[in-house]
């Protein structure tokens, strides 16, 4: 009798209602205008998903398709780019911009990248000054050579080498 | 079975400690047999972890849901290829894989070594150990995939509660690339291990010379091939199932993998400045140790979710055992540095600026920038909630905005580095190599340009790709050249010939026109274009040259899935081209709902179409299409990148043996003279690999 009950129709409806009520949840939203477009690329879902706001398609986001709905509100209602990230910060906090601002604490993150390879540029031209210095001094024993007798026995020497 | 495991793994753990102790107290005492006996101890733990993986694939194997372990990753209907791949789809099963993986490579290392470098192998044995130990103390006290279901009862007796069924594998991993994704990448993370233990081998005991860089050269190389194929792997997973698009989000979990590749592609640049001029030593030892490190760190941010939560950092005790490692890692390398820095001490000298050796340095400075700012935008939301307590985050566009000028720094040094020469290369030289290469290059931007082509960065990348990819076929052909005249060969088979003699160049080659092919792919996604549109049935939408025609909806249903898919007919330029089917599936033993892209491919673009879901005002399909150019570059560029790591890891064909002139002039004589004999052996000089 459980055999029958667990093939008959009445059990099989359980998981296709659920299915097709978790097909129907994952609500999205498309995006009305290309700048709601680009609005949304400069911004981050805050489910947790670590996905751009455009592009989030995690299933069962409680806010990407509210947060683009908004989006698209306020792009019709006619909101300058600003005033709608301003919005944005205020509602869902800092994290919802991808791009942390150029200013105060987080104006770091933004110069490390440049002044650190800078730094570190000089460094090694001082270190390599120091180094070539030390090639100077070494002392070079034999008749002098011209650059162009000693670039032909480089070539000469590379052909040998590669043959 | 489960006892069977827990023990195995024990036993491996305390294995693993006499290795330690017993390697230490071997190099205190100077006892061959105590270290001999370490370092077997040190080949046991393979054999132990092995058998404890072992146990743990019977349990999936077997449908035995009394692990909780298995119960959360498997189900009856499972197919076997995912019942073996669920190993490593939760935590406590990774870290077990992790150990599994490190104990081959420890195995590999001391079993294939155990007859060779008597002095070096013993500092070798404790180092892996070190870290051996380390994994498996997780495994064994804080994250044992071998816990049973069940509790204690009302009389205190423990009872073991055994599911009838399982919950299922997350449908994101039932993927044939996720099978062989975390393998690779894990093999990566684990194989940076052994040139990091030879390293702080040889610097603990003082082993002479660059003898642990050539050791340890093909190791390097391996574990690198490894790290790239599963980071491009992991980003065709990404790109295959996660249906946004995209192939890269500058995730933590993406950085992480990439940050020990990059150290390790300075690594394997910088090698060639010691064993080529002695110079660069503390450099070296110093890159190896950052590259462990950041392998460590990876792993942390994979397992530990420090980045995308702050707080689990706090919460997860895993976080906080790696972080005492790292330090402690840290700790060691610096006190081994310090104290045996005179061994070190090399004789840097430039002869010039315009030398092969200042484009490595300036490589190494490029790479290194790079790491440091992936890294620092990584953990820049967890410094910034430290210091000033307000959440941000840094995402694709400020890691895109930072990386792409030093990417394409990057691919000028490839092409700039070869046309080098060690020590110095004349003005004339320079003019000769260059001109027409990076001519041709700014002849392909000009005509870019004309076509319509306006971005700064791709037209970059198009001048820097076609710039590179002549200077290679310049190397080849001018070698080619040469043997072709001496040996009356076609120039093709002088190609071949070329290759095999220097495989490490030539490999190396291979794989820098394998960076070009990815640069170019990676280019591509400047040209994205993307559309979303709400469809019923004979409504289009238009992408590009592409039409596409919604026909119908319908469900699909079997024991695994169910799902909604859309039949959509692809027109391009009015033609119908093809049919695509995105699907979104509901499994059912996950109770979980996933996205099926559908794509078509071609080495021009890719035409990626997703089912996003539906409009809640209208309930009509919802259809995401994606218009990608050149992705596949990317993926043939990792098919070439392994053909050209492989080549690389080849030994030459023939050692080619040449007489120095006086021995010439002896062989003529003593041929002359008729006498006996032949010339000493010291006076042949052996050249394999010589020019690298």
């Amino acid at each position: 009798m459980t055999s029958r009950l667990r093939h008959s129709g009445v059990v099989r409806a359980v998981p296709v209602a659920v299915f097709l009520l978790l097909m129907l949840a994952p609500a999205i939203h498309a995006q009305q205008t290309e700048r709601a477009k680009r609005l949304g690329q400069k911004m981050m879902c805050v489910c947790g998903c670590n996905q751009i706001l455009t592009a989030c398609n995690h299933v069962g986001c409680q806010y990407s398709h509210a947060m683009l709905k908004e989006l698209d509100d306020r792009v019709a209602r006619g909101d300058s780019d600003d005033l709608i990230l301003q919005s944005f910060i205020q509602e869902y906090g800092q994290t919802v911009l991808l791009e942390p601002p150029a200013k105060g604490f987080t104006w770091l993150v933004w110069i490390a990248p440049i002044v650190a390879p800078i730094l570190a540029f000089f460094l090694i031209w001082q270190l390599v000054r120091r180094w070539r210095r030390r090639a100077v001094l070494a002392p070079a024993g034999g008749p002098a050579l011209s650059a162009d007798l000693l670039d032909r026995a480089r070539r000469e020497s590379d052909k040998e080498i590669d043959e | 079975m489960d006892i069977f495991g827990s023990f195995a793994l024990l036993l491996a753990f305390l294995a693993a400690a006499y290795a330690f102790v017993g390697g230490i107290a071997g190099i205190l005492t100077r006892r061959a047999l105590l270290t001999k006996s370490a370092l077997n101890a040190g080949m046991a733990v393979f054999g132990l972890v092995t058998l404890a993986v072992g146990s743990l694939e019977f349990f999936f194997f077997t449908d035995n849901f009394s692990l909780a372990y298995v119960s959360a990753h498997s189900n009856t209907a499972l197919p076997p290829f995912y019942k073996f791949a669920a190993l490593w789809a939760g935590q406590e099963g990774s870290l077990l894989f992790w150990s599994w993986l490190l104990s081959i490579w420890a195995f590999l290392a001391l079993f294939l070594n155990r007859k060779k470098h008597p002095e070096l192998m013993p500092y070798v044995g404790v180092t892996l150990a070190g870290v051996q130990i380390f994994f498996l103390t997780l495994n064994n006290f804080v994250a044992s995939p071998f816990k049973v279901l069940g509790g204690l009862d009302g009389s205190g007796a423990m009872h073991v509660a055994r599911l009838s069924e399982g919950s299922g594998l997350n449908p994101l991993l039932q993927y044939p690339e996720m099978v062989i994704h975390p393998p690779m990448l894990y093999s990566g993370y684990t194989g940076f291990t052994v040139p990091f233990a030879f390293a702080l081998a040889a610097l603990l005991g003082r082993y002479p010379g660059e003898k642990w860089i050539h050791i340890t050269r093909r190791w390097t190389m391996v574990a690198w091939c490894f790290q790239s194929v599963g980071i491009l792997l992991g980003a065709h997973w990404a790109y295959a199932v996660l249906g946004w698009g995209g192939y890269w989000a500058w995730d933590p979990v993406e950085n992480a993998s990439f940050l020990p590749w990059i150290t390790g592609t300075a690594f394997l640049h910088s090698v060639m400045m010691q064993e080529k001029r002695g110079m660069m030593k503390v450099w070296n030892v110093w890159l190896v140790f950052v590259t462990f490190m950041l392998c460590i760190l990876g792993t942390m941010l994979t397992r530990s979710g420090v980045v995308s939560s702050v707080h689990a950092f706090a919460e997860s005790s895993i976080g906080g055992w790696f972080v005492g490692f790292l330090g402690i890692v840290f700790v060691v390398c610096l006190a081994a540095w310090w104290k045996n820095r005179d061994y070190l001490r090399s004789d840097n000298q430039l002869d010039s600026l315009a030398s092969r050796e200042s484009s490595f340095l300036f490589n190494n400075l490029i790479l290194l920038a790079a790491c440091f700012a992936v890294l620092w935008g990584t953990l820049f939301p967890v410094l910034s909630e430290w210091v000033t307590s307000n959440k941000i985050s840094v995402g694709p566009p400020f890691f895109n905005k930072v990386t792409i000028p030093i990417a394409m720094f990057l691919l000028f040094l490839t092409g700039v580095g070869p046309l080098l020469a060690w020590r110095k290369t004349s003005l004339d030289a320079l003019r000769r190599n260059f001109a027409w290469p990076l001519g041709s290059g700014v002849v392909a931007g000009a005509v870019a340009f004309a076509s319509g082509f306006r971005q700064f960065y791709p037209l970059i990348c198009l001048i820097m790709s076609v710039f590179v990819t002549l200077t290679i076929l310049a190397e080849f052909y001018r070698g080619a050249r040469v043997i072709a005249a001496r040996d009356g060969t076609n120039l093709l088979t002088a190609v071949g010939e070329l290759t095999m003699r220097n495989t490490r160049r030539y490999g190396g080659y291979i794989v820098h026109f394998a960076m070009v092919l990815i640069f170019i792919g990676i280019a591509g996604s400047a040209f994205n274009q993307d559309i979303q549109k709400e469809m019923g049935p004979g409504d289009t939408l238009v992408i590009g040259k592409y039409t596409i025609l919604c026909q119908n909806f319908d469900q699909v249903s079997n024991n695994n899935y169910q799902s909604e898919r859309a039949t959509l007919e692809i027109l391009r330029n009015g033609r119908s081209e093809m049919m695509l089917y995105p699907e979104r599936r509901f499994f059912l033993a996950s109770q979980v709902t996933e996205t099926m892209v559908a794509v078509q491919s071609s080495p021009l673009r890719d035409l990626y179409v997703v089912y996003a879901g539906r409009s809640p005002e209208t309930n009509k399909p919802v259809i995401h299409a994606y218009l990608n150019p050149l992705v596949k570059w990317i993926w043939f560029g990792g098919i070439v990148l392994v053909l050209g790591t492989g080549l690389a890891l080849m030994p030459n064909r023939r050692a080619a043996l040449v007489l120095r002139p006086a021995v010439e002039a002896s062989w003529g004589d003593a041929l002359a003279q008729g006498a006996p004999g032949s010339p000493a052996p010291s006076t042949v000089v052996r050249r394999s690999g010589a020019h690298d």
